[in-house]
């Protein structure tokens, strides 16, 4: 049998673990630069606050009913994700979970008798909530997606489910798939289950297990939607996954709070997000060959779709991979010159870098000749100072010196547990 | 916890060795002996941390708990896997806030004390929302 544990509104979870005082209280989470909703609890989805609605529209709702509202704190809600995976791990063994998400992991219970599941589920949601402060969901069925929609279901209903669900028969599958609709099921992308509502006549899952594969293969994506159709009919066929280890693309992005027009902050941006970029290089010890950059201009109606908007971007590949930020910074900079129009003004812009290779077997070009120790000294210490003490203590001056290209947090609350000096005061 | 001791087959501290590369006297004349003996050393992460993810530190704030020796500024391990027990001195769930008091418990009531004369003991009977945030298990004090 299969599990999936899934954090409770995860991001608004981890603010209420130092603040009892918010508890059964609605709740919100902004994303960076206090832009969208990116996270809210039951109580202030129950007052009509959208799910990734811009804060602006949401306002009035959240102070005419007191909700509490917090910048996006990445330090602490990727400390206690880690705390929660751990406690996972704890229980049930390294090998037996895999991290599927910030907030979500499956786990291998296959070495659980049948009839001891609903008390190892109950077990593994308290122990997490005692340790870690975490409020979890727990779905427990014989494949991942039908796991998931054994989550999903006790999310749905928590006063009787108490946030676990087991499906261990066939009859409770059914049932639960029946109450299940198509677009909600793990696998199922918005576009196929209209596909499958018009044309096919699908709208719950108990409709879909009953398709046989040789039609899923044809209409549902091939050996996807095989599996797919496999998973719901309770025949584990989405194997656990080993943790990624090396990304194959490092790519660091953001929106500008505001518009920008001047081409030299633009180079700042692209500078700040190069060097983020390289530092996550450094860390999983790869070197890149092709630098991409791309801006977003600020459109004068909105129109068209926003999500994709009309990203402008070109790329360089260099003479060589490296790892060291002031290689990767330069031709980030050329790029902007280079895609930078006058008179534009812009919302967004990123860097990427691709073409990784392993960072001790870089391959020297025999035109060019291997960047000396020094290189690697210098970003091992920037790396060390930086890692230790706080972000951007030590960059470099592309990066400006003014202005802090980071995200616009207004209301972050303190990292406590990851700053000494911030620490959580009690008394 | 008191005097308790743990020995796991798995090494949770924070030094980043195994016993395979514990450090030798790297003597060049007569000097293995000590070899024979060496040891990884101590590590306070291991000591003092029993249950990582569960483990929390707080900042004192204030005297209310003197009279156990945790004074303004002192840092506090905070354990949320250990269990409500009497005379344990606890991080309390109360009125919403979160407090430091010892935990005593006798055959019909409950009350949150301060190890200070100037502080008032806190009956449990008088609120609902009583709970337990984590158990401290250390104080750290700079002298």
């Amino acid at each position: 049998m299969k599990a999936i544990v899934d954090c409770n509104s995860f991001y608004c979870s981890c603010e209420k673990v130092f603040r009892p005082d918010l508890h059964h209280k609605p709740v919100v989470v902004l994303s960076n630069n206090d832009g969208c909703i990116v996270s809210r609890t039951d109580e202030a989805k129950k007052l009509g606050v959208g799910m990734a609605a811009p804060y602006f529209q949401n306002k009035d709702v959240i102070e005419k009913n007191d909700v509490a509202v917090f910048s996006s704190n990445y330090h602490l809600y990727g400390d206690l994700s880690m705390r929660v995976m751990d406690t996972l791990k704890e229980l049930v063994g390294e090998n037996n979970v895999e991290i599927y998400s910030v907030d979500e992991a499956f786990l291998d219970l296959d070495l659980i008798g049948f009839d001891q599941l609903e008390s190892a589920a109950k077990n593994i949601k308290e122990t997490v909530e005692q340790w870690t402060g975490i409020e979890v969901s727990v779905g427990v069925a014989p494949t991942k997606v039908l796991a998931k929609v054994a989550n999903r279901l006790s999310k749905k209903d928590k006063k009787t489910s108490r946030g676990i669900m087991v499906l261990n028969t066939d009859e409770e599958i059914i049932n639960a798939l029946r109450r299940t609709a198509v677009e909600d099921i793990w696998g199922v992308g918005y576009r196929s289950a209209t596909k499958l509502k018009e044309i096919w006549g699908i709208y719950d899952g108990l409709q879909l297990r009953n398709m046989n594969e040789e039609w899923a293969s044809t209409y549902l994506g091939g050996v996807v939607g095989e599996r797919l159709i496999r998973e719901l009919k309770g025949d584990f066929s989405i194997k656990m996954e080993k943790p990624l280890i090396n990304k194959k693309m490092i790519a660091t992005t953001r929106m500008f709070g505001q518009a920008v027009t001047n081409i030299n902050d633009i180079k700042e941006a692209v500078a700040t997000y190069t060097s983020k970029a390289a530092e996550k290089l450094r860390r999983q010890r790869s070197a890149a060959k092709v630098v991409s950059v791309f801006v977003v201009p600020k459109e004068e109606s909105h129109a068209g779709d926003f999500r994709y908007g009309n990203i402008i971007s070109d790329y360089q590949t260099l003479p060589s991979a490296t790892s060291f930020t002031h290689e990767l910074i330069k031709p980030a900079i050329q790029l902007v010159d280079k895609l930078y129009k006058k008179g534009n003004s812009y919302k967004k812009a990123g860097v990427m870098l691709s073409g990784l290779v392993p960072d001790t077997s870089i391959q020297s070009n025999l035109f060019y000749t291997e960047p000396k120790n020094c290189g690697r000294l210098l970003m091992d210490m920037i790396d060390n100072v930086n890692f230790s003490m706080r972000d951007d203590v030590l960059k470099f001056a592309a990066s400006g010196t003014t202005r802090d290209w980071k995200m616009r947090q207004e209301m972050r609350s303190k990292r406590f547990t990851t700053r000494w000096e911030e620490l959580f005061s009690v008394h | 916890m008191d005097g308790e001791q743990f020995y796991g087959a798995a090494y949770r501290g924070s030094k980043q060795f195994t016993q395979q590369d514990a450090r030798t006297a790297n003597a060049t004349g007569f000097g293995a002996a000590a070899d024979d003996y060496a040891e990884r050393g101590i590590d306070l992460n291991e000591q003092l941390i029993r249950n990582k993810p569960a483990t929390f530190f707080f900042r004192m704030k204030g005297d209310a708990m003197t009279g156990a020796g945790i004074f303004d500024g002192d840092v506090l391990i905070v354990d949320r896997s250990l269990k409500l027990a009497n005379g344990k001195v606890i991080v309390a769930i109360l009125n919403g806030e979160l407090l430091i008091r010892r935990y005593h418990k006798n055959f019909s009531s409950a009350f949150l004390i301060a190890e200070n004369e100037r502080f008032k003991s806190i009956n449990l009977a008088e609120f609902s929302d009583f709970a337990l945030w984590g158990v401290v298990v250390y104080s750290i004090h700079q002298l």
